[in-house]
């Protein structure tokens, strides 16, 4: 098993007036787990069915390993999807699901058994060839379903939101388990959710989705740390925002003006003088006001919610709400009137436009 | 009980209760009741006895006739004297002006010609011993149906003699018609299974409901009309052979028309198409149920068409072909206008044309009910095989 290269040019699918992708470059590693980050009805369904050839695009081509798929079936071609609802065929045996594939290719009985408790082993499923997908836990069935995806040795395995069925922990179990199993095969992952927490956590790169388009691809630590746009600041993570229009751009830094003075940030969009600004910054790079932060702000503490390892403090200044994230080292979290502070190098300045939530 | 009472109040529940116990018991129980028991009660139809009794009341027709020219005569010869003509016409009789018949029947073939040598007193002599002789006959005609009537009484009862009389011929025709009704069956559903696939997944729903919509209107027509109109596609100066004799294809003035009717072929056909619906709705109900998910996912695996059908969809669909397996089956089995119009001078009947026979033609509803007993059973006897070659259970079929 090998991974292989996927790369999308100028790909788009029309339905009628309305356009589900807009024609999209995007080039996927071969052996990346890559995921593709979006809310619902953003088009990265549609992506993944143009890769696994079940849409024909309208537009543009699909390659895999270099070699032009864009004209043919799902079945021939060295993708394996694992669906949302999973699609195990449930009145087979486990084994039979995992072997299916290798039954559509003609390989004899004793052979595609073996290799599917090869493939069970391999995910923590051995022993449990001869029961019905319906006597097994979501988790297990997830992982049936990614041996069965695995059985045909695709290069490339395509990820419909396979977690979203489960209960957290095992969500967070089964991001673990995907990643070693993407590790242990070098398959080329693309994973599809709207779950930025599960793509930060599996992928290498990421490519943030809006509305038939891509905002920005890059490393994971890349779409956290420096957001392109202000919706991708806003889809992944939480992010506070400031709205103002610019005052003074220099040094590769923007400031703006607010209610509350001026502020300063990263110039990530290189925004002129007077533009409409949004400055973005972290709940977790606020914090009481420290000798080098730059910027300071006063506000109210609201409320404050336990999260275990740190404590949620919402404040709010006139008709700004700001959420800090104060690290838990035992003391009482602040009441009332508080000074916030950050450095101009933690916020982001980027031009305003459309955000994730409202 | 005492939740539908609460449910629906006492009325209704009791309403409801009567209605489905006069069902039960007047529409199910009663019929089959009366049907097993005329079918083990032998009653002698058309024995010896009834054909002695026949023979009987014919000689006293004749006797009837006789007594009639009898008293023509009598009258005659009294009114006449011993010199009177015996040609000459008399008003009060029209009978006695006709020449004088020779014939040992008189009063039913006159002899042509008034050429008459016997006289009246003697005819009446010789009617009045003839008389004699049949009355007789007749005492000994009713004496002999009295007694074969006894010996019929005394074979009568609870017996398997209506099964055991059946003609070989009709056994054959019995497994015959099993066979045949199997094949339509068969062939029903190699047609529906596509067309109910092809519903089910239809890729939006309006599609869906215009097929099953296409699938419909031909049976808001009458069933009866339904089989005509393939009559006149098939028959011999037909739709079909017109238009294979409009392509060349057959000669139609040189008598080359192809016999399409009063074939099982053509009898099938037309099974298949008025039995239909009854195979597609419970494979399209059961298949609507299987997730689009699961074809893609065979699909994406990389099995072909035939795969998917019969590792993933067929399986899906099982009680829905049971179901309609069942139908069709028990249909067909018992079909009798589709055999009567599409086939008339087929050779062998189907069975159902027998039971219908003995029923309404013979008169013989003890017959008929042992060979629709036979049906009844072999229906049962397929049920219970179905159920298990497709490993089907009653709540599923029930579904």
């Amino acid at each position: 098993m090998q991974g292989q290269e996927v790369a999308l040019e100028r790909l788009g699918m029309r339905f009628g007036e309305f356009t589900a992708v807009e024609p999209t470059d995007l080039t996927i590693k071969a052996g990346e787990f890559f995921s593709i980050l979006g809310p619902s009805g953003c088009g990265k369904t549609t992506i993944l069915r143009m890769v696994s050839g079940f849409q024909r695009p309208s537009e543009g081509r699909v390659l895999i390993g270099g070699q032009d798929m864009t004209a043919l079936p799902p079945n021939k071609r060295p993708t394996a999807l694992i669906f949302q609802t999973l699609a195990l065929f449930p009145l087979m045996t486990i084994w039979e699901n995992v072997a299916f594939g290798l039954e559509a290719q003609g390989v004899p009985k004793a052979q595609r058994r073996k290799r599917a408790e090869e493939l069970l082993d391999l995910v923590a499923l051995g022993g449990q060839e001869e029961k019905r997908p319906a006597q097994l836990s979501g988790g297990q069935r997830q992982r049936v379903a990614v041996a069965r995806a695995l059985a045909v040795e695709p290069a490339v395995l395509l990820l419909d939101e396979p977690l979203s069925a489960l209960d957290l922990k095992l969500r967070q179990h089964m991001r673990a388990e995907l990643k070693t199993i993407q590790r242990r095969t070098g398959v080329t992952f693309i994973y599809i959710t709207h779950d930025q927490g599960e793509a930060l956590a599996m992928s290498d790169r990421v490519a943030v989705m809006r509305a038939g388009r891509v905002e920005q691809v890059g490393p994971t630590e890349e779409i956290y740390n420096r957001p392109a746009t202000s919706f991708a600041a806003t889809f992944v993570g939480e992010n506070n925002l400031f709205r103002g229009k610019t005052t003074r751009a220099e040094g590769g830094l923007a400031e703006i003006s607010t209610p509350f003075g001026l502020l300063r940030g990263e110039n990530a969009d290189s925004l002129a003088l007077g533009e409409e600004a949004m400055l973005f910054i972290r709940p977790e790079r606020l914090a009481p006001a420290r000798p080098e932060h730059d910027l300071r702000l006063k506000a109210q503490v609201e409320r404050a919610d336990l999260e275990g390892p740190f404590f949620n403090l919402f404040l709010r200044a006139g008709d700004q709400r700001i959420l800090l994230q104060l690290p838990n080292e035992g003391a009482t979290p602040p009441e009332g009137e508080m000074e916030l502070g950050f450095s101009s190098r933690d916020a982001r300045v980027l031009r305003a436009g459309a955000l994730a939530h409202g | 009980m005492g939740e539908m009472i609460r449910f629906y109040g006492r009325f209704l529940t009791g309403l409801i209760l009567a209605l489905v116990a006069f069902w039960f018991c007047a529409l199910i129980l009663m019929p089959q009741i009366s049907m097993i028991q005329r079918a083990f009660h032998y009653e002698a139809r058309d024995g010896a006895a009834a054909q002695a009794v026949l023979e009987a009341n014919r000689l006293q027709q004749r006797v009837a006739t006789m007594e009639f020219d009898i008293r023509a005569l009598e009258r005659e010869v009294a009114a006449g004297g011993a010199g009177a003509a015996p040609a000459a016409p008399s008003p009060s009789n029209p009978f006695a002006g006709l020449p004088s018949p020779g014939a040992p029947r008189p009063g039913f073939a006159p002899s042509p010609g008034g050429a008459a040598a016997e006289a009246p007193e003697a005819r009446l002599e010789r009617l009045k011993t003839e008389r004699e002789g049949l009355t007789a006959s007749i005492a000994g005609a009713r004496a002999e149906a009295q007694r074969l009537r006894a010996e019929e009484v005394a074979a009568q009862g609870w017996s398997l003699r209506n099964f055991t009389l059946m003609s070989p011929l009709h056994w054959r025709i019995f497994g015959l018609t099993l066979v045949y009704a199997l094949c339509v069956t068969v062939l029903s559903f190699l047609v529906c299974y596509p067309i109910a696939y092809a519903a089910a997944q239809a890729k939006t729903p309006r599609r869906t409901a215009l097929l099953l919509l296409a699938l419909t209107i031909p049976y808001a027509l009458n069933e009866l009309l339904r089989i005509f109109a393939w009559t006149m596609i098939l028959a011999n100066q037909g739709l079909l052979n017109q238009t294979l004799d409009a392509l060349g294809i057959i000669d139609l003035s040189q008598g080359g028309a192809v016999r399409w009717l009063a074939s099982n072929g053509s009898v099938f056909l037309v099974m298949v198409y008025t039995y239909m619906l009854f195979m597609v709705f419970p494979i399209y109900g059961s298949l609507e149920t299987l997730d689009r998910n699961q074809i893609e996912a065979a699909k994406d695996l990389g099995a072909s068409s035939w795969r998917i059908h019969w590792r993933v969809a067929l399986p899906h669909a099982r009680p829905g072909v049971a179901v309609g397996a069942i139908m069709t089956f028990m249909l067909a089995v018992g079909s009798l206008s589709v055999p009567q119009l599409v086939g008339p001078g087929l050779h062998p009947d189907w069975f159902s044309q027998i039971v219908n026979r003995n029923f309404f033609e013979s008169n013989n509803w003890n017959v008929g009910s042992a060979q629709a007993l036979l049906l009844l059973v072999s229906c049962t006897i397929f049920i219970f095989l179905v159920m298990r070659i497709f490993r089907v259970g009653i709540r599923e079929i029930a579904r």
